[in-house]
C-alpha cells in the first residue's frame, strides 16, 4: 500500500529554508508572500488494511520521520 | 595524573567524520581511546568504557533529520547496555552530530531513553551551514564535562553545522533552567548574553543554548567542537600570540578530573 | 548524443577494422578514450603556428619540460598518475590534484559542482592518498545581469552561483574534508560558461604508493552502483554547450558523499594493510577508461565480465555499463591471496564491491556480457590514436594609452574597489564550507576574529610533525595578454605561498579555454604554455600535475581564457607562520618590489571601464631573488606580518591588512614607494608583480634592510595605533579611512 507522509515545520516556527526560497522567488519577480518547506515520504507499506497503514505511518512519524518539538505531519493513503 | 587507566570509545557509522580528531584529543589527555564502527559494536562491551563519545559528522547523510537515523538505530540496538551505562552514571558526550543523535534518541535532556525527543536541533536561522568561532559561557560547572571551568567563564570554540538551532517548548525550557541542565550558552565576546544576536548566536538557538546535559549530569551534548579548539595552533589568531592551548581542552580536562575523583 | 569522433579518425577506424565490424561497446570505448577530456589530444598533439613552427605536444614541450629540467629529488610522481606526489615529512608524501567540472555545473549546478569535488577526492584516493584539504575556485557571470540578456540555454548566473556554492559545500562538509582555500570571480566572460575548479590535497606514507598490477590479479570494482547517470560525460565535456545541452542531463552524475566517505575509509584500510597492487578512480569514461588504463600502464591486458558489475537498474545495455560515469566508484587490482580480506574490509564499511574481471597477459581489453564477447581491442591501438594537428594564430600585442583623469579622492576610490564583487571578502561563502573539520587547519581561509584575508591556507596534517602544507592559488583572467596573464598567475601562486612562509613550491596548472578549433584560441594557449615553462623555471617551481578543459563555448561565445595555478608549499614549522595582521605600533612597513605604471586589466581600470596601458610583467630574476630573500628574513623572524599585492594593488593590500588587525592601522606615504609613475592613483592601484607589504620588527629593521640590499624595496610607512588607514599622496594630501569604513566596504558589515 502506498502512503504519503508530509512532514513540515509547525506553524509559528521560523522556517529558514522557506524564508530564503520566498526571498529568491520575489527577486525573480514572483508575487510570493511566504514559502513553507517540508519533506514528503512516499512509503510502500506491507499491510492489509487502510486503518493499519495509517496507524503504522502515524507511529513512524512519531518515532522517526518527525520531531514533534518542531514538526507537524499529514498522512494520506495514495492507493490500495 | 595517570589517565591511562581510563578508557573511551568513540563510535562511528557511515558519514561520521570527526572521530579521529576526537580520539587525538582524548589520547593527548592520556585516555585509552578506541574508534569503533557500528558494524563491529557487537564485539565490544560498552560497560568496559568510562566514556562514550558520539562525534561530529553527517551520520547516514543526515537523511530524515540530522542525527535522527543513527539516534534511533543505536539506541534500539544497544538499548540494554546503554541504559545500564547511563544508570551507572558513566559518561556520554555528544559533539555536534553526536548532540543531534542524543537529542533524537531522546537521551537528552531527559532521564533514560525517551520515545520521542523533547528538544530539537533545527535548521540554522541563516538557512546555511555555519563554520565559525563562537564564544560560550559556562552556565553549569558542576558537570563532569565542566568541572575544570569557572562558572561564567567564556570559552572560544568553533562550530560547524547546518542544523543546530536549539528548540523546545516553554515547559521543557523551564525544566532545563531549574535543573541547571543548560551547560553552555552562546554569548558576546565579553561574556554578555547574545540574546539571539547573529553571528554570536550563530544558529538562532532558543535562549542562546549551545549545550545541555541530562538531569544527572553524566550525559552532555554540545554543538561546538571542543576537539577543534584543543591545541593552540588550531586557534584563529595563530600568528599573533595565542595561548598554547585552546579552550576546548577544558572539556577533556574536566572529564579526566571527574574520573580521577570518582573511579578508583 | 553523438560519439564526437572526428571524420579523420572515423576513416582511420574504418581502415583499421576493415576485416570485422566494430561492436557498439568497442565504438563507445574508443570514443571515450580518444575524447579531448580523456586523451588531451590538443596538449598531446601537434600545433602548427602562423609563423611556421611545428610543435609536438605542447604539454611535453613546455610544462613537463620545465619539471624535467628542474629535476627535483622531492618530486615523487609527476604527470603520470591520478595526482602529483611530492615528498613531505616523517616518511609521508603529499598528493595534489585540481580538476574542472564546468560543463556539468552549467547544466546542473548543484550536482555538477558536488560531483566535481567527489571526483577530485577520488583522484587522491587513486594514489592511495588520504584527503586532508579541498580547494575551489569559481568563476560566474555577473549576478546582476538581466534575464532578458540571456540567450536560451544559458542559465542565470545567480541560479548557477547558488547551486555551485551549495554543491561544493555539501560534498566537502559531508565527507569531513576541510575546504581551506579558494577564490570567486565574476565576469561577463563566464556568463555562458561557468568555471568550477575543485582541488584536493592528500597525504600518504611514501611506501604505500603501490602501482604493481600483475597478471592474475583480480579487478575489483567498489563503491556506488553503476547506473545510467553520467553516460557520455566525457564526450559531453569535449563539445560546446548549446540549447540542447539541457536535454543531456543524463550526462550529469548524481552525488552521494556518504557513499564516498565509506569508500574512503575502506580504501585507506586496504592501503594500510598493503592488500592491493593497484588502484584508480572511475571518472571520465567510467569503467572503460579505468580498466583499460590500469592494464595498459602495467603492460597487461584485462578481461572484464559486465554481468558481475552491480547495477542501479537491471536493464542496462553492455555499452552503457561500460561507459557509465556513475559516481563514487574505484577500481582496484588485488592479488588472489588478499582478495577475501579486501572484500571483508569493504563489507565492514558497508561498501558494495564485486570482482569484475582479471588482469591477463594478452595486451588486450576483452569484455564479456551474457556469455558473449562484446569488446576485444588491442590496448596499444586504443591508447595511441592518430595525432591531431591544430593551427595557432599568435596574438598580436595591442598598445593603447590610458585615458583617465586623476580622481580627487583616493580614499573614496579605494572604498569602491574594496566592495567590488571580485575583491570584496567572500566570507559569506567561505563560512558555508567547513574549513575546521579534521582539526588540522592552522591558517584558515578567513583570518582571525576579524575575518581578514589570508594569502594561503596552512594545514598541519601530521600529529607528530610541526611541518605544515601551504596551499595557495594564482589566477588573473583579466590581463588581456595570455603570456603575462600566466606569468602573473604563477608568480601570484608563489607569492601567496611565500607570504605565509611557504617554500619548495610545487605547481598545478588548470587551463579553461575556448574551442581549440579556433586558431586564435590556440595561439593564446601557446603563449600561455610558453609562460608556464619560462616562469616555472625562473621561480624554480616545478609543475607536478595539471589538466586542461577546452571547448568551453556557449551561445554567448568562448569562455574568458582562464588558467588557475595552485601552489603547494612546505612550512618548516607552523609555529613560525606569518599572517597579515599588524602586530605592533610604530613598526616600519616596507614594500618589496617595484611599482610600475602597469594597470591594463587591473581592478582599478576595469572598475573605471577603461582599457589601456600595459599589463603587469614579471621579471623572473628579480622575482626569484625577492622571494628567496623574503623566505630568509621570515626564517630570521624579522617579519611580523606580510601580505602579497595583487588585485587592487597597494591600496587593497594595505586595507586588507587593516581588516585583519585589531586596533592597529597603517600610515602609507605614496612618495616613498619606488615607482616610475607620477600619479598617486596609479601608485596606489598598479598591479605590478613581485610586490609584498611587510611589517618588520622595528628593533631589527637594519638587519632586514641588509638582507634586501641590492633589491628594490623601500620603507613606505608605519603601523599606527587606532584602527584605520592613512594614505599620504604625492601632493601630500591625506586620505584617512577608518577601520569601520574599510571593513564595511570589504566585508559588508
Amino acid at each position: 500500500m502506498k502512503i504519503r507522509a508530509e512532514v513540515r515545520l509547525k506553524p509559528g516556527h521560523f522556517d529558514p529554508e522557506g524564508d530564503v526560497t520566498a526571498k529568491s522567488l520575489r527577486e525573480l519577480g514572483f508575487p510570493v508572500d511566504a514559502v513553507k518547506v517540508g519533506k514528503v515520504y512516499v512509503l510502500d507499506v506491507k499491510v492489509n488494511s487502510k486503518e493499519e497503514a495509517l496507524r503504522l505511518t502515524e507511529e513512524m512519524c512519531r518515532k522517526l520521520l518527525a520531531n514533534p518539538v518542531k514538526d507537524d505531519y499529514t498522512i494520506e493513503v495514495l492507493n490500495t | 595524573m595517570d589517565a591511562g587507566k581510563f578508557r573511551a570509545i568513540v563510535l562511528r557509522t557511515g558519514g561520521t567524520n570527526c572521530d579521529l580528531e576526537t580520539k587525538i584529543a582524548l589520547e593527548e589527555m592520556g585516555v585509552k581511546t578506541e574508534i569503533v564502527h557500528m558494524n563491529k559494536i557487537e564485539s565490544k562491551s560498552l560497560l568496559d568504557y568510562h566514556l562514550i563519545v558520539f562525534p561530529g559528522g553527517f551520520s547516514y547523510g543526515d537523511y530524515v533529520r540530522a542525527g535522527a537515523v543513527w539516534g534511533k538505530r543505536v539506541f534500539t540496538r544497544l538499548r540494554e547496555q546503554l541504559e545500564k551505562f547511563i544508570d551507572e552514571g558513566r559518561l556520554m558526550l555528544g559533539i555536534c552530530n553526536g548532540f543531534q543523535v542524543l537529542v533524537e534518541a531522546g537521551v537528552l535532556p531527559g532521564d533514560g531513553i525517551g520515545e520521542t525527543p523533547l528538544v530539537a536541533l533545527a535548521t540554522n536561522s541563516s538557512a546555511k551551514y555555519e563554520c565559525r568561532w563562537v564564544w560560550l559561557r559556562v552556565e553549569n560547572n558542576r558537570t563532569p564535562f565542566t568541572l575544570a571551568m569557572e562558572k561564567g567563564e567564556v570559552l572560544k570554540i568553533p562550530i560547524g553545522h547546518a542544523e543546530g538551532r536549539f528548540l523546545t517548548d516553554e515547559k521543557t525550557l523551564e525544566k532545563l533552567k531549574e535543573g541547571s541542565q543548560i551547560v553552555f550558552k552562546y554569548v558576546l565576546p565579553n561574556g554578555e548574553d547574545a540574546n539571539g544576536l547573529y553571528p554570536y548566536n550563530p544558529n538562532g538557538s532558543l535562549y542562546d543554548i549551545a549545550g545541555i546535559c541530562n538531569r544527572n549530569g553524566n550525559i552532555m551534548g554540545m554543538m561546538p567542537h571542543p576537539e577543534r579548539a584543543f591545541f593552540g595552533w588550531q586557534l584563529p589568531e595563530w600568528g599573533e600570540a595565542p595561548p598554547e592551548r585552546g579552550d576546548g581542552r577544558k572539556v577533556f580536562e574536566s572529564v579526566i578530573e571527574y574520573l580521577e575523583n570518582n573511579i578508583s | 548524443m553523438g560519439l564526437n569522433i572526428s571524420l579523420d579518425r572515423m576513416k582511420y577506424l574504418k581502415q583499421y577494422f576493415k576485416d570485422r565490424p566494430l561492436t557498439d561497446v568497442e565504438l563507445e570505448m574508443i570514443a571515450q578514450t580518444w575524447s579531448e577530456h580523456c586523451f588531451h589530444n590538443v596538449f598531446k598533439g601537434d600545433v602548427l603556428t602562423d609563423d611556421g613552427r611545428l610543435i609536438h605536444s605542447i604539454l611535453k614541450t613546455y610544462i613537463m619540460r620545465a619539471t624535467r629540467e628542474l629535476n627535483k629529488e622531492w618530486c615523487i610522481s609527476v604527470f603520470e598518475d591520478n595526482a602529483g606526489i611530492v615528498d613531505f615529512d616523517n616518511g609521508y608524501a603529499i598528493a595534489a590534484k585540481v580538476e574542472t567540472h564546468n560543463h556539468p555545473s552549467a547544466v546542473e549546478p548543484f550536482g555538477g559542482a558536488a560531483t566535481g569535488v567527489g571526483g577530485v577526492i577520488r583522484d587522491i584516493l587513486g594514489v592511495w592518498g588520504e584527503p586532508v584539504a579541498l580547494t575551489d575556485v569559481l568563476c560566474f557571470g555577473p549576478l546582476d545581469i538581466k534575464y532578458e540578456d540571456l540567450p536560451p540555454g544559458v542559465k542565470h548566473p545567480r541560479y548557477i552561483y547558488r547551486g555551485v556554492v551549495a554543491g561544493i559545500g555539501s560534498y566537502g562538509n559531508n565527507m569531513g574534508i576541510p575546504t581551506v582555500s579558494g577564490a570567486i570571480f565574476f565576469d561577463k566572460g563566464y556568463t555562458g560558461n561557468v568555471v568550477v575548479y575543485c582541488g584536493c590535497i592528500g597525504i600518504l606514507p611514501k611506501d604505500s604508493y603501490v602501482r604493481n598490477t600483475c597478471e592474475g590479479d583480480f579487478a575489483v570494482l567498489a563503491g556506488g552502483r553503476t547506473g545510467r547517470d553520467g553516460i557520455h560525460g566525457v564526450t559531453f565535456a569535449s563539445v560546446e554547450l548549446t540549447e540542447e545541452s539541457e536535454e543531456l542531463r543524463s550526462a550529469v552524475q548524481i552525488p552521494n558523499p556518504i557513499v564516498e566517505e565509506r569508500l574512503r575509509r575502506a580504501i585507506i584500510q586496504i592501503r594500510d594493510e598493503r592488500l592491493a597492487s593497484g588502484i584508480t578512480d572511475l571518472g571520465g569514461g567510467g569503467l572503460s577508461c579505468a580498466a583499460g588504463e590500469m592494464a595498459y600502464r602495467s603492460g597487461l591486458g584485462v578481461d572484464i565480465d559486465l554481468d558481475r558489475v552491480l547495477l542501479k537498474t537491471p536493464d542496462m545495455a553492455p555499452w552503457e555499463i561500460w561507459v557509465s560515469e556513475s559516481q563514487e566508484r574505484m577500481l582496484l587490482s588485488v592479488p588472489e591471496k588478499n582478495l577475501m580480506r579486501v572484500i571483508e574490509i569493504f563489507n565492514e564499511e558497508d561498501v558494495e564491491a564485486s570482482v569484475v574481471g582479471r588482469f591477463v597477459e594478452t595486451g588486450r581489453v576483452r569484455v564479456f556480457a551474457k556469455g558473449r564477447t562484446v569488446c576485444d581491442l588491442d590496448l596499444k591501438f586504443l591508447f595511441n590514436p592518430p595525432k591531431v594537428t591544430r593551427k595557432a594564430r599568435l596574438p598580436k600585442p595591442a598598445h593603447s594609452e590610458v585615458n583617465l583623469d586623476e580622481p580627487r579622492d583616493l580614499g573614496e576610490e579605494l572604498l569602491k574597489l574594496l566592495s567590488e564583487p571580485n575583491i570584496r571578502s567572500k566570507e559569506d561563502v567561505i563560512r558555508t564550507y567547513d574549513h575546521e573539520v579534521r582539526g588540522c587547519t592552522v591558517i584558515k581561509p578567513v583570518y582571525g576574529d576579524e575575518a581578514g584575508p589570508s594569502d594561503a591556507a596552512v594545514i598541519k596534517p601530521l600529529k607528530d610533525s610541526w611541518k605544515g602544507i601551504a596551499i595557495s592559488c594564482g589566477i588573473n583572467p583579466f590581463y588581456p595578454d595570455p603570456y603575462w596573464m600566466v606569468a602573473n598567475s604563477i608568480e601570484e601562486a608563489v607569492r601567496n605561498n611565500v607570504a605565509v612562509g611557504g617554500r619548495r613550491i610545487a605547481l598545478l596548472d588548470n587551463f579553461v579555454w575556448g574551442s581549440p578549433e579556433n586558431e586564435d584560441n590556440m595561439g593564446m594557449l601557446l603563449k600561455a604554455v610558453e609562460a608556464c615553462y619560462d616562469f616555472s623555471k625562473a621561480l624554480d617551481a616545478p609543475f607536478i600535475s595539471g589538466k586542461d578543459s577546452l571547448y568551453n563555448e556557449s551561445p554567448l561565445g568562448a569562455v574568458r581564457p582562464t588558467l588557475l595555478i595552485t601552489g603547494i608549499g612546505i612550512i618548516s614549522d607552523v609555529r613560525k607562520v606569518v599572517t597579515p595582521s599588524f602586530k605592533e605600533e610604530d613598526n616600519p612597513i616596507y614594500m618589496l618590489g617595484l611599482t610600475k605604471e602597469e594597470l591594463r586589466g587591473s581592478a582599478y581600470l576595469r572598475h573605471k571601464g577603461v582599457d589601456g596601458g600595459e599589463v603587469p610583467r614579471v621579471d623572473g630574476v628579480i622575482s626569484k631573488r625577492i622571494i628567496d630573500t623574503l623566505i630568509r628574513v621570515i626564517d630570521e623572524q624579522l617579519v611580523l606580518s606580510c601580505h602579497d599585492l595583487s588585485e587592487g594593488g597597494l591600496g587593497v593590500a594595505a586595507a586588507e591588512m587593516v581588516v585583519a588587525s585589531k586596533n592597529l592601522g597603517a600610515e602609507i606615504h605614496l612618495r616613498k614607494v619606488l615607482s616610475g609613475t607620477r600619479r598617486s592613483d596609479f601608485i596606489l592601484f598598479s598591479e605590478s608583480a613581485s610586490r609584498f607589504l611587510v611589517e618588520v620588527d622595528r628593533s631589527r629593521y637594519k638587519r632586514f634592510e641588509e638582507f634586501f640590499s641590492g633589491l628594490p624595496f623601500s620603507k613606505i610607512g608605519r603601523v599606527v595605533k587606532g584602527a584605520g588607514l592613512r594614505i599620504i599622496d604625492l601632493n601630500s594630501r591625506v586620505s584617512e579611512l577608518s577601520s569601520r569604513e574599510i571593513k564595511k566596504a570589504w566585508r559588508g558589515y
